[in-house]
């Protein structure tokens, strides 16, 4: 951006609202602006952002209007007018080609045809980039329901702030004038803004577009009356805890010797202490550790979703006077969590059993508990460990069995014969009881290992949410092998098709790639490794799935 | 693990019944004055290319065509299966022909090595968790090059100048074999730990005889012969497991071409004897 254009900027509301004193000086909010952000034009029909893709950008209307897509499910545009791009996965022959094909030299790179592409379906050349844009923006209109945006709104700050996936389409009605801004310039302006208005103001928002929506995944609210919900909507309190973008806290925890439990994690809600209100994770991980002698023992942890509290705000209804907490939630981490205040919780209680039909008053106790379940293990030093470890962060944690594998190394084996003949783990790792957790990428479901990639080449995949990285925009930084804190991510020499190394034109020093586990996102049937292993030994396992947990950490 | 017992139960129940439907077939095709050994061999033969393409399958790990594991279960059965067929196939006797006595042999030698591997996967597994440390079994020779550095840097380094020369004989007269390659291998695969306790005998016969320098390395010494123990241990049970399939796999593909040869061979010959 100019600086001409960034003056505009800071002349208009809301970024005139902002106050720049606060900022620090070797990061003015003037160069936040400068360097995280630029203005993009949309012509009518261009889609800015799409239902289902991974946000690192929020975006502001200077000029003009957008259309967002408010229907779900099968009524929601379909995918084909989206120009979504369907999965590129290898064909039986070529799977089947790999036998012969794979290189027999590592790490071995071929330079990308760029003109055998073909060109997306409804995608055109303009602003100087290819946009894919919608035919008959008028048909649309009249057949899905959508909400107009006009200049002076934001939206997709939820999924670039949260690192989630965009919950809606929105396209540009007519021309459009909008100033994208990348999730790390939201954050510091959220950081150093004084007057806190755009911190209200995505609040504001959340509220007012997905907190209704979020807080009906749990079964304890989701059939609330309108009235009821439109209270707690308005009632509810945002916190958060635990630092944003860096992993350092993390990385110097897990290298501690201490490597205590629970040690510098900030506490949510003590043990003893009297419930405000039921927690209800919003993003990010807690930790619940009971009292132990004169330490602390981890019980369980929570995932997005899940709510704490809950049973004793029960109990305290039924014994008619205040039961403090039985236990302490800290946060692992990051974490965003919602406080749904006690006067509301009792009410919602009172209406719900008002309300419920005779035959669940039967099942009372297993309604009170389904939406506080944690994720347990019988074994609590191993499920200690896997949270001081922070091996929860795993949606595809790698466990192997060791009482079961006989070290025949076809996980390995298979791995390689996926990836072009280069493992992409090493069956190497920490042993927790008779479990091996090994050095392969857990797919965090908080990617801290995306957090500095210069150019976005480590990115989840559009359609799985899998984290991997695009061989042809990594440049080999190692910005991501460093945050990563399970050593996942590996720096590699890479080399032509004769086997040379590829060296920079002007130092001469070989370039490195990143490379990591994929779970075989191009290969037909998921993860070569777990589908190889002849013993039942190796699991993938989403850390947040309580079920699929306790089977494989219970033998 | 209830799971894994629900499932060996099937798996024991539909193998009880299939070697009593093998049975009856073989019974009820005699009575018909059949040629039964032309059925059972065929049979075989076809069996024996379903045990050798689990081999194939380990080699397309990326084709969805299954789990390795459920494969390898279909694999033991069959293996099973296979061996109450060729009991009838044989008819409970050892063959007096030389070809057939070798594809006899080579049979049981592919079948006993099976159930021998089976049993190896199961319990070795167990074992290498109970000591030492986990270590890739091609990396072994490097730990151990590391310990025996240790130990000669403890033993002949010039900071211990002042050691006399009762640890250096003792190294060379007990401990150099010991430290330069995997040891008491067999005593690892039986769990016999006399080597262990002959060698602690060693040690503490010599304190004695040593100063309070002398008796701190030799201290030094003894944790630096359990890791190498440790991972002798490892290495044993590790290099069984694997070269039990150096066995295995290689008389499989033996056995198809005796296999093959005998078929056609009793075709060519089928003929002759009506």
């Amino acid at each position: 951006m100019t600086d001409e254009t960034v003056d505009a900027l800071l002349k208009s509301p809301p970024f005139s609202q902002i106050d720049p004193t606060g900022f620090k000086r070797s990061l003015p909010f003037r160069d936040i602006l400068m360097n995280d952000a630029r203005i993009v034009g949309f012509d009518q029909g261009d889609i800015i952002v799409r239902r289902g893709d991974w946000g690192n950008s929020a975006f502001f209307i200077l000029s003009g209007n957008v259309c967002v897509e408010l229907e779900r499910g099968e009524s929601s545009l379909p995918e084909e007018i989206l120009g979504r791009r369907t999965a590129k996965r290898k064909s039986l022959w070529e799977s089947f080609a790999q036998l012969w094909r794979n290189n027999r030299e590592p790490e071995v790179r071929e330079i990308a045809s760029t003109g055998s592409n073909k060109p997306f379906l409804n995608s055109r050349s303009t602003h100087g980039g290819t946009r894919i844009y919608l035919q008959e923006v008028s048909t649309v209109l009249d057949k899905y329901r959508t909400a107009r945006l006009d200049s002076g709104h934001w939206f997709g700050e939820l999924a670039a702030l949260g690192r989630t996936s965009r919950v809606a389409t929105v396209f540009s009605e007519g021309v459009s004038q909008l100033l994208e801004i990348r999730w790390q310039g939201i954050r510091d302006i959220l950081r150093y803004d004084q007057n806190g208005g755009l911190k209200r103001y995505i609040e504001d928002v959340f509220r007012e577009r997905a907190l209704a929506a979020f807080l009906r995944t749990d079964p304890l609210i989701e059939n609330c009356q309108p009235e009821l919900m439109q209270r707690i909507v308005d009632q509810v309190e945002f916190h958060t805890f635990g630092n944003y973008d860096s992993s350092k806290p993390f990385k110097e925890l897990k290298n501690s010797e201490q490597n205590k439990t629970d040690a510098g994690e900030p506490v949510i809600i003590r043990e003893g202490d009297f419930p405000s209100g039921i927690i209800m994770i919003r993003s990010g991980l807690a930790r619940i550790s009971q009292r132990h002698y004169n330490g602390r023992r981890t019980i369980g942890y929570l995932s997005p979703g899940q709510i704490f509290c809950l049973n004793e705000i029960q109990a305290g209804i039924e014994s008619l006077s205040p039961i403090s907490c039985q236990a302490q939630l800290s946060a692992i981490g990051h974490l965003n969590i919602v406080l749904v205040p006690t006067s509301l919780v009792e009410e919602i209680i009172e209406w719900n059993t008002s309300h419920e039909p005779p035959e669940t008053r039967k099942n009372k106790q297993t309604v009170r508990t389904a939406g506080s379940q944690s994720v347990r293990i019988k074994n609590d030093i191993l499920l200690s460990q896997l949270v001081d470890r922070h091996y929860v962060q795993g949606t595809s944690l790698m466990v192997i069995d060791l009482d079961r594998c006989t070290r025949c190394d076809d996980c390995v084996r298979a791995c390689a014969t996926a990836h072009d003949n280069n493992p992409r783990f090493v069956r190497h790792g920490p042993i927790l009881n008779q479990y091996m957790i090994p050095n392969s990428c857990l797919h965090c479901v908080d990617p801290i290992c995306m957090i500095e990639c210069p150019t976005g080449a480590i990115h989840r995949d559009l359609a799985q949410g899998d984290i991997v990285i695009n061989e042809q925009t990594c440049i080999g930084c190692a910005q991501c092998a460093s945050n990563c804190p399970f050593d996942a991510i590996r720096m590699v020499d890479i080399r032509d098709t004769t086997g040379n190394l590829i060296v920079d034109s002007k130092t001469h020093s070989p370039l490195t790639q990143a490379t990591k586990c994929d779970l075989c996102i191009d290969q037909r049937g998921g993860p070569a490794c777990e589908r190889a292993c002849p013993h039942d030994a190796l699991f993938r396992v989403d850390m947040h799935d309580a079920t699929k947990v306790e089977k494989v950490f219970t033998s | 693990m209830r799971n894994l017992f629900f499932q060996q139960k099937i798996a024991l129940t539909a193998f009880v019944f299939l070697s009593a439907i093998i049975f009856i077939a073989y019974y009820l095709f005699s009575i018909t004055l059949s040629n039964t050994s032309f059925a059972s061999g065929v049979t075989l033969l076809i069996f024996t290319f379903i045990l050798a393409s689990y081999q194939l399958r380990k080699k397309l790990p990326f084709l969805p065509i299954g789990n390795t594991s459920t494969w390898l279960h279909f694999h033991i059965f069959i293996g099973l299966l296979s061996s109450v067929l060729f009991l009838l196939h044989i008819k409970m006797r050892i063959p007096d022909g030389l070809f057939e006595f070798i594809l006899f042999l080579t049979y049981s030698t592919v079948f006993l090595s099976g159930v021998i591997g089976w049993i190896l996967s199961r319990s070795i597994p167990y074992r290498l968790l109970s000591r030492g440390e986990e270590v890739i079994f091609e990396r072994i020779p490097i730990h151990r090059r590391t310990i025996h550095n240790k130990v000669k840097v403890l033993i002949f380094d010039n900071a211990n100048s002042d050691l006399g020369s009762a640890i250096p004989d003792f190294y060379d007269k007990h401990l150099r074999s010991f430290f330069s390659g995997p040891c008491n291998q067999m005593r690892h695969l039986l769990h016999s730990k006399r080597h262990r306790h002959q060698l602690s005998q060693r040690f503490s016969a010599l304190i004695p005889y040593l100063n309070e320098q002398e008796q701190t390395v030799l201290h030094q010494l003894e944790e630096q012969v359990q890791l190498k123990d440790d991972l002798d241990y490892q290495h044993a049970l590790q290099a069984t497991m694997k070269l039990w399939l150096f066995v295995h796999i290689p008389l499989t593909y033996s056995l198809i071409i005796f296999a093959l040869f005998h078929t056609i061979a009793v075709c060519a010959f089928a003929g002759t004897i009506g």
